[in-house]
């Protein structure tokens, strides 16, 4: 008989969406029990593992996977956990400890623009979201306010009120990119979740230039954060808790669900709501592996949509050295993009993109590519200084169409606990590899702008991921080819919800996880509507 | 002579390490590349001998006048832990280089067109140098980070990834202005 | 319009002139009376935490029971609205309340007796006018028996109080003399800065020698080169009182951040200047333990390189000076404790935080870093969630003995205890209070000895 625990509300997944989602409900009253398969982490002793670490330009080897709870690693080698079906890889990577993912990001907490929720009705391709960009303004807002967010006012996201805290201080780097590349584009700055100022008892960035893999001094906000806002108002977290079961009664609603503790010991959790947030990949696995005699294909999966649509980011980039000294590595990794490109009538034919540019530090590539051609003596030192200096690149962050062959399945093969791994079908259509090779005119003339030589385009054919994984337990008004409806409820089960970049019908051009947390909360309030002054203080909160 | 001086601080650990004086090691006035030291270094009785052997061929792929003695010992005793083959290929390389006289711009050309077993050692040691990493793959082991060469040359305008680069706002300024 | 009319209007409109002018004076009256009360900092006790200015209400909780501030807004019902210019004055430099009542001396007026005429008055003024009436009065301060013995203090200022004004020194010069009227006067840098006797009075042979405020150290700031400030620059104190910070030199912190928050940072240059031409003038007063200038100790070093390549222990608890130092300290610190290229980020050696032999302001500032509630915020983060004692220990001192006195040292039981010291921002008002209960505790007693001699005395007659 396995040891029994109960709440109001039961959360699986303890990272940014869940635990936000979980704070905004316990500050209602409920009871609130977050379950993480993951540990739960340090942030000091992050910090210190990366400075210890042989794989610098590795941003998961900080957080190697527990035993009970795998996560993807790819460095040095495949940990062979996320199973690859082709025919094109999708190498995903994300965290499974308590904070989540978001322990390790650039923090850009980014709007849609408008017209990314009717790409069906004005280009004829994709899907049209459930809900308005109008409808998700004030969670946007809401959002933004927690995670104390700030940008340009230019990025093609309106907006009714204005950002919490002005941008962060442009880099040099980024304002000479600004200053050459003007009139052409419009360089601006990032949306991101960073402070400009103290804010939610956090310190103003000081420059680090490592967002990605940890922000030493909490200026970004991350997943923990959340967690600890939820745990303030009273949420509670198990941490390995690893879920593995999804319960439900006779009626079809969800009655508990089952974790191993890392000892492999059973528990039960039984509650009135739950919801599950455990992230695009492992969230429709435990759907899929929750599979019943009443619902052979899985949970929530009766449109046999789940898992289907698997959507990200992917990305071409130009790298070349400016002729003048720019200097890469002060201040944040990813302060400045392209925003122009995001919406047009170019829709109907080839993907949107925003372009962006890295300020992160080129010392370590720059060190790999001159030991890499051998170079030695005094040379060295001489080539790395003008590199490092003068090194830049610009990528494209590409929309993907949700297109059901797109998957996350469950593999045949089994990890530690005998849980079954999950498996990425995926491909790249020719959508987004047509706005791939116009992005390359833009990536030119950018070069050109800077004075650029040693122009190096990344290799024909292929893309970095961006690790936004989308789309595989899509909302949409149709419960024959959507998972849940726009308030998140999964249409098969009345008491089951999902937060998560999941739930996103289309992925846009912009990094996913703001609109993630925008709709929890919107979840949170259907669940249980916030009383009118708790709504208030919930955004003081955010301040204090 | 500096060479004396240097190489008795690369071998003796028990200095005071807060003495940053006598940590430094003068590795010889090195410009790009000093024949006479070769037979220096290889004429040092063991065990000086390998580690000797070890700064010379150092500062002539490195290209430094000045490397810290500690840190040779450091990046010295993590490459022999994981090779132990390391010392006697060390000393081979750096025969060859003083026998026949190679500029360290032709090194890596020259023992890759003759398939040479020593063509992968130069990288391995400045990815010790510059990089604070020994070993590839699984087996690969950061020993400096902060003090790695890559950090030491460009120190004067950025401060290593998870190190503050100032006060806030303070990276808007042009670098060195 | 007629005539009598126009010349009605007339002299309206003059009337309407002298009345501009008259309000005019007033105006400058009271914003002047705004700058001294910035000056005293009235604001940082009389106000709650999130609570209207000057409405009183700051509780802080004591062994003998609340003390709570009370309300000096103008309100007539609540507050001071009032009292005539005597009275405040009476409040402000003698400690006596409108109704006769003597004030505790948590309320600095024996700092304050030194404020002029002219300034009381501009005080005054303000009071009156410049702020905005609350009526809503604090819970009454009731402190038991033998604490509430509030006449007790009248002994203690008839030993105690100065209650001349400021006189200037002929021959000290404008600028000194304004200082010595600033730093012995509103400013009460004495309240905390200087030592107290064993009824808790200052002792003004040991001005500015250095005092505690509750856990704080506030440091000595004589003229003193080891123990003082007798090796800064005029230039290093303005920028101290003006930014909170002195390059290679220290940070205001816990009372102090918020004495130059509220305070300090608000007062022009040329008061800052004067404090500072003041502050050098201080008798030297030297520490016999201070064997060199506090900030002049230790030097870059980098106790990190050599622990690279070696596998962090799971359990934190064991990690080393060294290890901890690189996971929570050196990504603002650096490596070498050097600090950022612009300073902003300050270095730890030559740096008072590490160089003094009192520790507990270091410790102090591990545990609660420094916040200030401008958007300047969270200036360095508290680590007293990410550490324990052991580790605060440990890490301090291997801060101290790299970077500072490396005879300074900080135990487990020491960084406990300060960690259980309570919550940071009232301490002034604690100090205070320790003051106050101690001195009533020992004139109580004295008095009822007295009283005991004098009634054996005349039984004797009898």
């Amino acid at each position: 008989m396995p040891a029994q625990q109960s709440a109001d509300i039961v959360v699986i997944g303890a990272g940014i969406v869940g635990a936000l989602a979980a704070r905004r409900l316990a500050q209602q009253g409920a009871s609130v029990l977050m379950l993480e398969a993951g540990p739960r982490l340090e942030s000091a002793r992050i910090v210190a593992a990366f400075r210890n670490s042989p794989l610098k330009g590795n941003w998961m080897a900080p957080y190697p996977p527990s035993p009970w709870a795998p996560h993807p690693i790819y460095v040095p080698r495949d940990n062979g956990y996320l199973k690859q079906a082709g025919p094109y890889p999708y190498p995903a990577e994300y965290i499974r400890a308590v904070g989540g993912t978001t322990w390790h990001w650039a923090a850009q907490a980014w709007r849609l623009v408008p017209n990314d929720v009717r790409i069906k009705s004005l280009y004829g391709v994709g899907v049209d979201w459930p809900l308005s960009y109008e409808e998700l303004d004030p969670w946007y807002q809401e959002a933004e306010e927690i995670l104390g967010v700030a940008g340009a006012d230019n990025t093609g996201s309106p907006r009714q009120h204005p950002f919490p805290m002005a941008p962060v201080a442009e880099p040099w780097s980024m304002r000479r990119v600004r200053e050459r590349l003007a009139p052409t584009y419009a360089v601006v700055a990032n949306t991101v979740a960073r402070n400009s100022r103290s804010y939610g008892g956090r310190p103003a960035c000081v420059g680090n230039n490592s967002c990605q893999p940890i922000c030493p001094v909490n200026a970004q906000y991350l997943g923990i954060n959340a967690v600890e806002a939820a745990e303030a108002a009273g949420a509670k977290v198990v941490p390995n808790a690893v879920v593995y079961r999804i319960e439900h009664d006779a009626k079809g609603r969800i009655a508990a669900v089952r974790y191993y503790a890392p000892d492999k010991s059973e528990h039960r959790v039984t509650g009135t709501t739950f919801i599950l947030a455990a992230n695009g990949i492992e969230s429709p696995k435990l759907l899929l592996l929750s599979a019943s005699s009443k619902y052979p294909n899985g949970l929530a999966n009766s449109s046999g949509a789940v898992g289907r649509h698997l959507m990200d980011h992917p990305s071409t980039s130009l790298t070349f050295y400016a002729d003048e000294e720019l200097w890469l590595g002060r201040g944040p990794q990813s302060p400045s993009s392209i925003n122009t490109l995001r919406d047009g009538a170019f829709r109907a034919q080839h993907a949107p993109y925003r372009l962006d540019f890295t300020n992160i530090s080129q010392v370590l590539n720059v060190t790999n590519d001159l030991i890499k051609e051998g170079v030695y003596g005094a040379e060295f030192e001489k080539q790395l200084r003008w590199r490092a200096a003068r090194q830049i690149n610009v990528k494209n962050v590409l929309e993907v169409l949700p297109n059901p062959d797109n998957r996350i399945t469950l593999s045949t093969e089994k990890d530690a606990m005998g849980i079954p791994k999950p498996e990425a079908h995926y491909a790249i259509d020719d959508y987004t590899r047509r706005a791939a090779e116009v992005s390359k005119a833009d990536f030119a003339r950018i070069a050109a702008l800077m004075g650029g030589t040693g122009l190096r385009y990344s290799a024909e054919g292929q893309f970095a991921n961006n690790q936004h994984i989308t789309g595989t337990l899509s909302m949409g008004s149709d419960p024959a080819s959507s998972v849940v409806d726009a308030f998140g409820r999964t249409h098969d089960h009345e008491n089951l919800f999902v937060c998560g970049t999941g739930v996103m019908p289309t992925a846009a051009t912009m990094n996913s996880t703001l609109t993630a947390v925008a709709l929890a909360l919107r979840t949170a309030e259907h669940i249980l509507p916030a009383k009118q002054a708790a709504a208030a203080d919930g955004r003081e909160a955010g301040r204090a | 002579m500096a060479l004396d001086e240097s190489d008795s601080v690369a071998a003796d650990r028990t200095d005071d390490p807060a003495d940053a004086s006598r940590r430094r090691l003068l590795a010889g006035l090195l410009t790009a590349y000093t024949a006479s030291l070769i037979p220096w270094a290889l004429a040092q009785p063991a065990p000086h001998a390998e580690r000797g052997a070890f700064t010379a061929l150092s500062a002539i792929l490195v290209g430094r006048q000045a490397l810290d003695g500690a840190q040779a010992t450091r990046l010295y005793d993590a490459l022999a832990a994981g090779n132990a083959r390391f010392p006697a290929e060390v000393q081979a390389l750096l025969s060859l280089i003083g026998e026949r006289h190679i500029d360290p711009r032709q090194l890596q050309g020259v023992l890759d067109g003759e398939h040479s077993p020593l063509a992968p050692l130069p990288r391995q040691i400045m990815s010790a140098w510059f990089l604070g990493v020994v070993g590839g793959g699984g087996d690969a082991r950061c020993v400096a980070y902060e003090t790695a060469l890559n950090a030491v040359v460009v120190a004067d305008v950025l401060k290593p990834p998870t190190y503050a680069y100032g006060a806030y706002g303070s990276w808007s300024a042009k670098p060195n202005a | 319009m007629s005539a009598p009319i126009r010349c009605l209007a007339l002299l309206g409109l003059l009337l309407a002139a002298s009345a501009q002018a008259a309000d005019a004076a007033d105006a400058a009256l009271v914003q002047r009376g705004q700058y001294l009360a910035t000056a005293g900092d009235c604001v940082a006790c009389h106000t709650a935490p999130g609570g209207q200015p000057y409405a009183g209400g700051l509780t802080v909780p004591t062994p003998v029971g609340a003390i709570v501030s009370t309300n000096i807004t103008p309100s007539t019902s609540a507050g001071i609205g009032r009292y005539t210019q005597q009275q405040f004055s009476d409040a402000v430099r003698k400690g006596i309340r409108a109704d006769g009542a003597h004030l505790y001396p948590a309320m600095p007026y024996t700092s304050y007796a030194q404020v002029t005429d002219d300034d009381v008055r501009a005080l005054y003024a303000y009071f009156m006018h410049g702020v905005a009436p609350v009526d809503r009065k604090p819970a009454p301060t009731r402190l038991p028996f033998p604490f509430n013995l509030r006449w007790s203090m009248a002994a203690w200022n008839a030993l105690f109080l100065d209650d001349k004004p400021f006189t200037p020194e002929p021959g000290k010069g404008a600028a000194w003399n304004r200082g010595a009227y600033l730093v012995r006067g509103l400013a009460h840098c004495g309240t905390c800065h200087t030592p107290r006797n064993l009824l808790m009075a200052e002792r003004p042979s040991r001005e500015l020698a250095g005092g505690m405020v509750g856990s704080w150290l506030a440091p000595n700031i004589t003229a003193d080169a080891h123990s003082g400030i007798g090796g800064w620059s005029e230039q290093a104190l303005v920028d101290y009182l003006r930014l909170g910070h002195a390059r290679g030199k220290a940070q205001a912190a816990g009372p102090m951040a918020e004495a130059v928050e509220h305070s300090l940072q608000q007062l022009e240059p040329a008061d800052l200047q004067a404090i500072a031409t003041y502050l050098k003038t201080v008798p030297a007063q030297r520490h016999p333990a201070d064997t060199r200038a506090v900030d002049s100790w230790g030097a870059a070093f980098d106790g990190i390189a050599d622990q690279r390549g070696t596998a962090l222990a799971d359990d934190a608890g064991l990690w080393s000076g060294a290890q901890l130092y690189d996971a929570h300290c050196a990504s603002c610190h650096q490596a070498s404790g050097e600090g950022s290229f612009d300073g902003g980020l300050p270095s730890l050696f030559h740096n008072t935080a590490t160089g003094r032999a009192d520790t507990s302001n270091l410790v102090l500032v591990i545990l609660d870093g420094i916040r200030w509630t401008d958007a300047s915020g969270v200036r360095m983060p508290g680590f007293a969630q990410a550490l324990s004692d052991h580790q605060v220990a440990t890490l301090a001192n291997y801060l101290t003995l790299r970077y500072g006195n490396p005879t300074a040292r900080v135990t487990a039981t020491q960084a406990a205890n300060l960690r259980a010291g309570g919550a940071p921002s009232h301490l002034v008002a604690l100090a205070r209070l320790a003051m106050v209960v101690v001195a009533v505790l020992i004139l109580a007693i004295l008095v009822l000895w007295h009283r005991r001699r004098r009634r054996r005395a005349s039984s004797g007659q009898a």
